[in-house]
């Protein structure tokens, strides 16, 4: 059974209070209470809730003053508040405020349980989209400036996104994770006639079948358990925009079934929904893997892939590229120093060369991050071998590894640096399995600098 | 079913486990109902109490419901049988929720049922009597469940799920899901005494 919801109470009238809490721990939830604002946000430092049920009119801080700042300090928690009949306006600023939802004192029961349902399911949804929602936070800006680099790949790139962005074409862009697939999707998407429309993303490799299908489709009130509301999908959204799927590899045949069918009669249903939507979108998809190796494998469907691959946009490898290493280093050092208000440091040689002698498993997202790092650690207006320890002392030209041991200790613990020393990713990136990475380590004597975390 | 739930537990003390308490105006062949029940489907020995007013502390005057917590609170009072289940005519609410069907204290000592809207559903003449005992014996095994210290289970048709609607207290079955089966045979073995 899945982990039930950490819920906090905030009210200051005991008798709610005290009844509300055991009502929820008796249905199997985690329950804390608080009689104020204040107490509550002593509670949320040292716990992180999923939930906040808050009611709006507290003495000392009000419940919209607490949602204020939970949403702020603490965005991942949902609010939900609570209000008594005659005072809807307080809900109403509640809600724009940003409340999840509210509540009307006495709750009808049927609707506390579809809210806690759909607050569990947004919950799962959320968790699995943090990786895309913070990959997209940083790349927001992202226009064609972004995408840097000199090599001829690189140029073949950018000219490719001059000539499609002309045209309503479906393309489908692979390349390695963490190459920029969505940089290049948004330069296209920019360029295009429909760059003022909306670019609306989707991660198809974050959502399980369901949700994926009424993320894309929306679904109407009642489709499941927990549709408490209508929802428009993202084809919805995309229209007269761009829909980037992004890791299409990962979608089920019956899935790429559906969507073919929209592409094809540019026509769709809600989930639980009878009436026949349109929606004008241009299609560009992603993905790190071989679809024609899935498609051997039938868990690709042929005639999809024939559908979205009209263009194709292949990015190399950064290792493949290296002309573009340091190019892409001094634009992210501009980026960071910038943002972090700091002098901008200068690469020395030796950084230079450590950073060119790296082969970067983790693409232009390890090079970002690793950049990212030198500059918050950086104490001087120079980056040199110090600010870049982290990535492995053994990577300048002039100490190469002299045995093969010794270069697979080196790969490893490059491999380890790109993947933040998380053992099951950088095992499945070297090819072998969690409990060989670990002999590995345990004989050569090797631990995370700076003592484990995990 | 379980072998626990075939052999009834061997008690420590005599008497019986759970006193069903007629409230107001109840009708008493409910009461009987609830106990026939308890002791059929939980292995909890069971008999009807003497008919107690509804306690009028649990009135809230605005909303003419009773608050269950109070009801419990008041139920729980004085000596007698290790547990109390409570039967009722009148509505019963939380301060928070519009209404509940029953309430119980989580490995408390007292519960409640009641049959004020037990009665409803499928058009304006409601429902024919037995479909509403079937319901409040649903009800019952339920709360009682809870004072033993269950909690509500997710497994679709299991007698410990949270049922909010009349429809989802008729579409769950009397019987636990095997989970809680096991779970009930180790509580009840544990406060009602050693079982084999
Ligand atoms: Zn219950
Ligand atoms: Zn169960």
């Amino acid at each position: 059974m899945e982990r039930q919801l950490s819920i906090l109470v905030v009210d200051d009238e005991l008798a709610m209070r005290e009844s509300i809490t055991a009502w929820l721990q008796k249905a199997g939830y985690q329950v804390a209470a608080a009689a104020s604002g204040e107490e509550a946000l002593g509670l949320m430092e040292r716990h992180l809730y999923e939930l906040a049920l808050v009611d709006v009119k507290m003495p000392g801080m009000d419940g919209l003053a607490l949602l204020e700042q939970v949403r702020r300090l603490y965005p991942e928690t949902m609010v939900i508040i609570i209000t008594a009949y005659g005072s809807i306006e307080s809900a109403v600023r509640a809600m724009k405020a940003g409340a999840s939802d509210y509540l009307l004192k006495p709750f009808d029961p049927e609707h506390l349980m579809l809210l806690l349902e759909k607050v569990g399911g947004q919950r799962r949804l959320l968790q699995e989209n943090l990786a895309l929602r913070r990959r997209l936070s940083e790349g927001e800006c992202a226009g064609f400036e972004d995408l840097v680099g000199r090599s001829p790949a690189m140029l073949e790139v950018f000219s490719l996104i001059e000539d499609v962005a002309a045209t309503d074409a479906p393309v489908l862009i692979t390349g390695q994770t963490g190459t920029g697939k969505e940089l290049v999707a948004r330069a296209i998407h920019n360029r295009s006639e429909r760059g003022f429309a909306p670019f609306v993303t989707i991660n198809c490799g974050a959502l399980a079948e369901n949700l994926l299908e009424s993320e894309l489709f929306g679904h109407e009130r009642g489709a499941f358990t927990g549709a408490v509301r209508a929802r428009r999908g993202r084809l919805e959204m995309a229209d007269g925009g761009t829909l980037f799927l992004d890791e299409v590899g990962e979608i089920s045949t019956k899935m790429q079934l559906d969507l073919l069918r929209v592409l094809e009669t540019k026509q769709f249903q809600r989930v639980g929904g009878t009436a026949t939507l349109t929606s004008d979108f241009r299609l560009i998809c992603a993905t790190h893997r071989d679809l024609p190796q899935l498609i051997a494998a039938e868990r690709f469907r042929q005639d999809f892939y024939y559908r979205i691959h009209v263009i194709s946009i292949p990015i190399a490898p950064l290792a493949q590229r290296s002309e573009d290493i340091l190019p892409l280093a001094e634009h992210f050092l501009d980026l960071y120093a910038r943002e972090a208000g700091k002098v901008r440091p200068e690469l020395d040689d030796q950084a230079r060369r450590v950073l060119l002698a790296h082969p970067w498993p983790g693409n232009v997202r390890e090079l970002r991050n690793v950049i990212e790092r030198a500059v918050i650690v950086a104490r001087g207006d120079r980056i040199g071998l110090a600010e870049l320890s982290f990535l492995g002392t053994t990577a300048p030209a002039t100490a190469l590894p002299r045995s093969l041991a010794e270069a697979e200790l080196a790969h490893i613990q490059q491999t380890l640096e790109a993947h933040d020393w998380n053992l099951t990713r950088a095992a499945a990136e070297l090819g072998i399995d969690r409990s060989t990475l670990r002999r590995k380590l345990n004989r050569a004597g090797i631990t995370r600098p700076g003592g484990g975390r995990r | 079913m379980t072998p626990d739930d075939r052999d009834p537990p061997r008690l420590t003390q005599p008497g019986p486990r759970v006193e069903v308490v007629p409230l107001g105006r109840v009708n008493l062949t409910a009461a009987h109902v609830v106990a026939g029940n308890l002791q059929a489907l939980l292995g909890l020995a069971a008999r009807v109490g003497e008919p107690r007013p509804d306690p009028e502390e649990a009135l809230v005057a605005n909303r003419g419901q009773y608050d269950a917590r109070v009801v419990l609170e008041e139920l729980a009072k004085g000596v007698g049988a290790p547990f109390r289940l409570g039967v009722t005519a009148v509505d019963l609410c939380l301060p928070f929720l519009d209404y509940v069907f029953g309430e119980a204290q989580v490995g408390g000592r007292a519960a409640v049922v009641s049959l004020a809207r037990l009665g409803g559903g499928r058009g304006a003449a409601g429902v024919p009597r037995e479909v509403m005992l079937e319901r409040l014996a649903k009800v019952a095994l339920h709360e009682t469940a809870h004072l033993l210290g269950l909690t509500h289970c997710r497994a679709a048709g299991c007698l410990m799920s949270f049922s909010e609607t009349l429809e989802r207290i008729d579409r769950i079955s009397l019987a636990m899901c095997p989970g809680c089966r096991v779970d009930l045979a180790r509580r009840r073995r544990r406060i009602v005494g050693p079982d084999g």
